[in-house]
C-alpha cells in the first residue's frame, strides 16, 4: 500500500512559485492597483524583468516595437496580460521537466500547460463573465500535482493502466484507485499549499469534474483541457482517458461548430507556443 | 536526421537519411504514405475534417484540414516520383476523450473524412490504428519504409 503521508509530504520539497510572482499575481487580480505597483515588484526581480522582456518581444507577442522595460509592457499589453507573461516565465522552470509516470519529455507538460492556458483563456472570452486571467492562472498550474504523482505513477503503470485499458476507468480515477489520491487532488493541495485562493484550489482540484458543481471558470478550465488533449499537445502515457462532459458545453453555450473555429484558431498558434519555449 | 510533422503539418521526403515522425496525434489524423520503389515517403497531420469551417483559414494553413492537406500530401510525394499504385498508406489517430460521442467526436469525422476521400480516389488502406482514448506517434525511416508506432500506455513497434 503506498504511503499516501509519503506522497503529501512531497508537496513540501516542490519549489514553490516564486514569491514576486505570486505578489504580481495578487497586484493584478486586485482591479484597484496601479501599474506602479507592479512595475516596484517585477523591476527588483531582474530575472523576471529579464524573461518578461525576452517574452514580449518574441513572435507570440506579435508586438512590433521593442519592448525595453517593464512600464512598456503594461502600456502595450496590459495589466493583465503581463501578469499572465510575469506567472509563465515563473512557473516554466517547474514545468519543462521531462515527467516519467506520464511518459512526458522535457518541455512537453509545459506546452500542455501553456497551451491549455492559452486556450481557457480564448474560451472565457467568448463564454464572458468569467475572469479571463484568472482562469489563465488557473490552467496553467493545473497540473501541478502530476509533478509529484509522476513518480508514483511509474511505479504503479501497469496497474492503472490495466485499470484504463481493461475496466473503463479514466486514467484520474485509475490514479485513485491504486494510488489512493489523484493528480488533481494533489494539485489542489499543492495550491493550498501555496496559499492560492479557496478558488483556485477548488478549481485545480475539480479540473476533470470529479465533483459535480457548477461552476462557469471550472468549465472553461475543463474544456480548455479537454481540447488540448484533442490536439494533442503534450499529451503524455495518460492519453485521451479522462471522461467528456457534453452538458458542459450546453451550459457554456458553445456549439460544437465553436469548439471547431477555436482549434483551427490555436492551429495558426501552436509554433508561436512552441518559440516561447524556447525562450524559457 | 529527423524531420519532425507538427499540428497542422505535412512533412515529404525522400533523403534516404531522414526519418520523418509526428508526435502526440490525438483527435488528428496522421496520414502516412510510401512508395518503397521511389523511396519517398510522407505525414499529414491534420486536424480538423473539414475546411468549409473557415476557408481563410484553410488558405493560411491548408495542413490543418483533412480535405486540404490530403491532395496535397500526395501531389507532393508524386512530385518526387512516387505512384499511386505503389503506395503504402497507413491511418493512424483519431482518438476521442471517454465518453466523447456522436458530433462531439471530431476524431471519428477526421478518421471518416480520410476513409471518404481516399475511398473517391481510389486508394487503398493498408493499415489502421484508430480510435480508443490513446494518443499515437508514427516515425517513417524513408530508406527502408520500415514505420514505427508508438501507441500512450505502451511501447513502439514495427508496423
Amino acid at each position: 500500500m503506498i504511503d499516501l503521508k509519503k506522497i503529501i509530504k512531497d508537496i513540501d520539497k516542490l519549489e514553490p512559485i516564486p514569491q514576486a510572482v505570486q505578489k504580481v499575481l495578487s497586484i493584478v487580480n486586485n482591479p484597484d492597483s496601479s501599474i506602479s505597483e507592479l512595475t516596484d515588484v517585477v523591476q527588483y526581480e531582474p530575472s523576471l524583468t529579464a524573461n518578461l522582456l525576452k517574452i514580449c518581444n518574441s513572435p507570440y507577442t506579435g508586438l512590433t516595437r521593442e519592448v525595453d522595460s517593464v512600464h512598456r509592457a503594461v502600456a502595450l499589453l496590459g495589466m493583465n496580460q503581463v501578469g499572465d507573461l510575469i506567472l509563465l516565465a515563473g512557473a516554466s522552470k517547474k514545468l519543462s521537466k521531462a515527467q516519467k509516470g506520464y511518459d512526458l519529455k522535457p518541455g512537453e507538460l509545459w506546452k500542455y500547460s501553456v497551451s491549455s492556458a492559452l486556450l481557457s483563456r480564448e474560451l472565457a472570452k467568448r463564454v464572458g463573465k468569467v475572469d479571463e486571467h484568472f482562469v489563465f492562472t488557473a490552467a496553467l498550474l493545473k497540473d501541478m500535482g502530476k509533478l509529484i504523482l509522476s513518480q508514483y505513477v511509474a511505479d504503479s503503470f501497469e496497474k492503472i493502466n490495466q485499470l484504463v485499458t481493461a475496466e473503463g476507468f479514466s486514467f484520474r480515477e485509475a490514479e485513485k484507485k491504486v494510488i489512493g489520491i489523484d493528480h488533481a487532488e494533489l494539485g489542489g493541495m499543492v495550491m493550498e499549499k501555496w496559499k492560492f485562493s479557496k478558488k483556485m484550489v477548488s478549481i485545480v482540484r475539480n479540473h476533470h469534474l470529479s465533483d459535480e458543481t457548477y461552476d462557469p471558470e471550472t468549465y472553461v478550465i475543463y474544456l480548455g483541457d479537454i481540447l488540448c488533449m484533442m490536439m494533442g499537445i503534450g499529451v503524455g502515457a495518460d492519453g485521451l482517458a479522462y471522461r467528456f462532459y457534453k452538458d458542459v458545453l450546453t451550459d457554456l453555450k458553445i456549439s460544437e461548430k465553436d469548439i471547431q473555429g477555436i482549434m483551427a484558431d490555436f492551429g495558426v498558434k501552436i509554433k508561436e507556443v512552441e518559440s516561447l519555449y524556447s525562450l524559457s | 536526421m529527423n524531420i519532425v510533422v507538427g499540428v497542422s503539418d505535412m512533412q515529404v521526403s525522400n533523403d534516404p537519411k531522414a526519418a520523418i515522425i509526428t508526435y502526440s496525434l490525438g483527435s488528428c489524423i496522421g496520414l502516412t504514405i510510401y512508395d518503397k520503389v521511389a523511396r519517398v515517403g510522407g505525414i499529414a497531420h491534420y486536424m480538423l475534417p473539414d475546411s468549409t469551417i473557415d476557408t481563410a483559414k484553410a488558405n493560411e494553413n491548408p495542413y490543418m484540414f483533412a480535405n486540404t492537406s490530403i491532395p496535397l500530401l500526395f501531389k507532393t510525394a508524386y512530385k518526387l516520383g512516387a505512384k499511386k499504385q505503389r503506395l503504402r498508406v497507413l491511418l493512424v489517430g483519431g482518438s476521442k476523450i471517454m465518453d466523447q460521442n456522436g458530433f462531439f467526436n471530431i476524431g471519428n469525422r477526421n478518421y471518416m473524412a480520410a476513409r471518404k476521400m481516399l475511398w473517391k480516389n481510389n486508394v487503398v488502406v493498408d493499415y489502421e490504428n484508430v480510435g480508443g482514448s490513446v494518443n499515437r506517434t508514427i516515425k517513417l525511416f524513408v530508406k527502408s519504409g520500415q514505420i514505427k508506432l508508438k501507441v500512450s500506455g505502451g511501447s513502439e513497434f514495427e508496423i
